[in-house]
């Protein structure tokens, strides 16, 4: 394995994002800390940066509400090192129109354009990612594995769109009057590219799973917390005929519902402790620490796949931990990788939370969506 | 409404055209001798008077059988199945197809409600059905809309014992492997054949 090159972002340009009117900030390559009271804008600033890996709000945010109010676009730009791209520029206007710049070229295609800047977001919202739907973990799954598999990522983007053509399909075929129906016609596209996502997901956790224990017991864990892929077709020898077939056999049942019922985008990722799910059973603590392990495993994704260490935005990501846990998490992003800990982009409301590995780092402060550097 | 804002809007309804290239056209016109807009103006009452769909074939057309259907010289027992009337011209330069069209009139597209009774699959069926038809070949285009309605087609053809083919996928006439993308490499390769 070629050793991971660290990505460190030298600078980032704002303009009218959320509460954001207009910032420049030169960032430190070890990182900055940036400190302010809930609402000042913290989140914000990480949402933008986060905007440069996935051209969308990590937070699931309809593009249009992400505009300051009374702005008619937003922009978010920024210099970077140790990424295949090093200006990315990115404006979105409310009418929905996007355009991205790579290192000063334009890029029609967003997919061309995905991971740009990558980096890896924890946060106390992740606990969604343990106690939420299993929507939550599908996004996650599609995150890690899309913007490190190109082939992924291509299945992806045609199962959604067969799947959305099937379901058109099964609603258009119960309308009165219609005589024929095209359902049938879009199983073949939906199970060679649902094979791929399957297949990918499968090889991942397979991949991740000893990994993902062993994270958990070095935060601190007694109990054995696993992650395992829930899938009907999971263990499938030739997952496409299986899901071919699985289609055919519910094509009545998905008519009466109107909706397809077979295939990935009803997959689950199964996090235990023990042999009960964590869901359940985890106390909030547990649940946090899965889902910091969960955070890990993608950036450990992202090393050995994309070859890249991510941008770590850390957003008060141990206010529900214990000191000792806490500080495990922080040896634990650091041995992770041979070039030490990822340049880190620090939120906490108060200085005093600045845990001791972070105190070195550059000091901001963020209010009602103003940057001020801390002279030191 | 002024009548310069009348003919902009109208000219930007139009594909490829915006409001600059419709206000350009405006302008360009107005400096033209008023006859040449009067025979525009001509031409396209004509052309949404004269211009039909064949009844055999979909095809547009002047005349009914459209051109194409009534050539004896083409071979009635081939059909190719296209999605627009456009698609129709693509083929015909080629000059190597010597058999006749069937127009869809667009292709599967749920989304946008086209299904399959907004088509004119029932008509192809119909057409194979009246029996003279040796092969039908689907040249929808490959995408994935485009393939959903091939399949369809075929699968509403398949008990009627005539053949039914698809055009061939793979890599273009002159193009180069190294810059070719990975699907489009692996259907090539899928759909090899031998050499004699």
């Amino acid at each position: 394995m070629t050793q991971a090159s660290r990505v460190t972002l030298s600078s980032i340009a704002i303009r009218d994002f959320r509460n954001i009117e207009r910032a420049e900030l030169t960032i430190p390559p070890d990182g900055i800390a940036l400190v302010g009271d809930n609402g000042q804008g913290k989140t914000n600033f990480l949402e933008a940066i986060a905007y440069l890996e996935l051209l969308r709000s990590m937070r699931g945010v309809r593009d249009r509400d992400l505009t300051r109010f009374g702005a008619t676009a937003f922009h978010i730009g920024c210099v970077s090192a140790g990424a295949a791209v090093n200006r990315v520029g990115i404006g979105v206007e409310r009418t929905g129109k996007k355009r991205i710049m790579l290192d000063g070229v334009d890029t029609p295609r967003l997919t061309d354009a995905l991971g740009a800047l990558p980096s890896v977001c924890f946060s106390p919202a992740d606990i969604a990612l343990i106690a939420g739907a299993p929507a939550e973990r599908r996004r996650y799954l599609d995150i890690a594995l899309a913007l490190s598999s190109k082939r992924y990522l291509a299945a992806l983007r045609q199962y959604r769109a067969a799947l959305a053509r099937r379901n058109a399909a099964l609603r258009e075929a119960a309308r009165p009057g219609a005589r024929h129906s095209s359902v049938a016609a879009w199983e073949p596209a939906l199970a060679e590219h649902g094979a791929v996502i399957v297949e990918e997901r499968r090889g991942w956790v397979a991949e991740g799973a000893t990994e993902f224990t062993r994270l958990c017991a070095d935060i601190g864990e007694r109990a054995k917390m696993q992650i395992e892929y829930e899938s009907p077709l999971a263990a499938a020898a030739d997952v496409r005929a299986a899901l071919a077939e699985a289609l055919h056999k519910g094509r009545d049942h998905d008519a009466r519902r109107m909706i397809t019922h077979a295939g990935p985008h009803r997959d689950d990722l199964a996090v235990t402790l023990g042999t009960r799910d964590l869901r359940l059973v985890g106390s909030a603590g547990q649940q946090r620490t899965a889902a910091i392990a969960l955070r890990l495993l993608e950036a450990a994704t992202f090393r050995t796949r994309g070859g890249a260490q991510p941008v770590l935005l850390l957003d008060d990501p141990f206010a529900e931990l214990d000191r000792k846990r806490a500080s495990r998490v922080l040896a634990l992003l650091e041995e992770s990788s041979a070039t030490g800990l990822g340049q880190t982009i620090l939120c906490v409301p108060r200085e005093d939370e600045i845990p001791a590995a972070f105190t070195r780092l550059e000091r901001w402060t963020v209010r009602d969506g103003v940057f001020a550097r801390v002279a030191s | 409404m002024s009548a310069i804002e009348d003919l902009v809007t109208e000219l930007s309804r139009l594909p490829t055209i915006g409001k600059k290239s419709a206000l350009r056209l405006t302008y360009h016109l107005l400096k033209q001798p008023p006859e040449q807009s009067r025979r525009l103006a001509q031409v396209l009452g004509t052309l949404t008077e004269r211009v039909r769909l064949c009844e055999r074939c979909f095809n547009l057309t002047e005349e009914q059988p459209c051109t194409i259907c009534k050539d004896p010289r083409r071979d009635a027992a081939t059909i190719c199945v296209v999605e627009e009337a456009s698609d129709i011209a693509a083929v015909e330069r080629t000059g190597e197809y010597r058999g006749v069209y069937h127009v869809l009139g667009g292709r599967l597209s749920p989304l946008d409600g086209i299904g399959p009774d907004e088509l004119t699959v029932t008509a192809l069926v119909q057409r194979v059905g009246a029996g003279g038809i040796r092969e039908v070949i689907v040249a929808t285009n490959p995408k994935l809309e485009g393939e959903a309605t091939a399949l369809y087609v075929q699968e509403q053809l398949s008990s009627l014992g005539v053949l039914v083919s698809r055009i061939a996928l793979g890599m273009p006439v002159g193009g180069d492997l190294e810059y070719a993308d990975g699907v489009t490499i692996a259907q090539a390769i899928a759909s090899r054949r031998q050499m004699r």
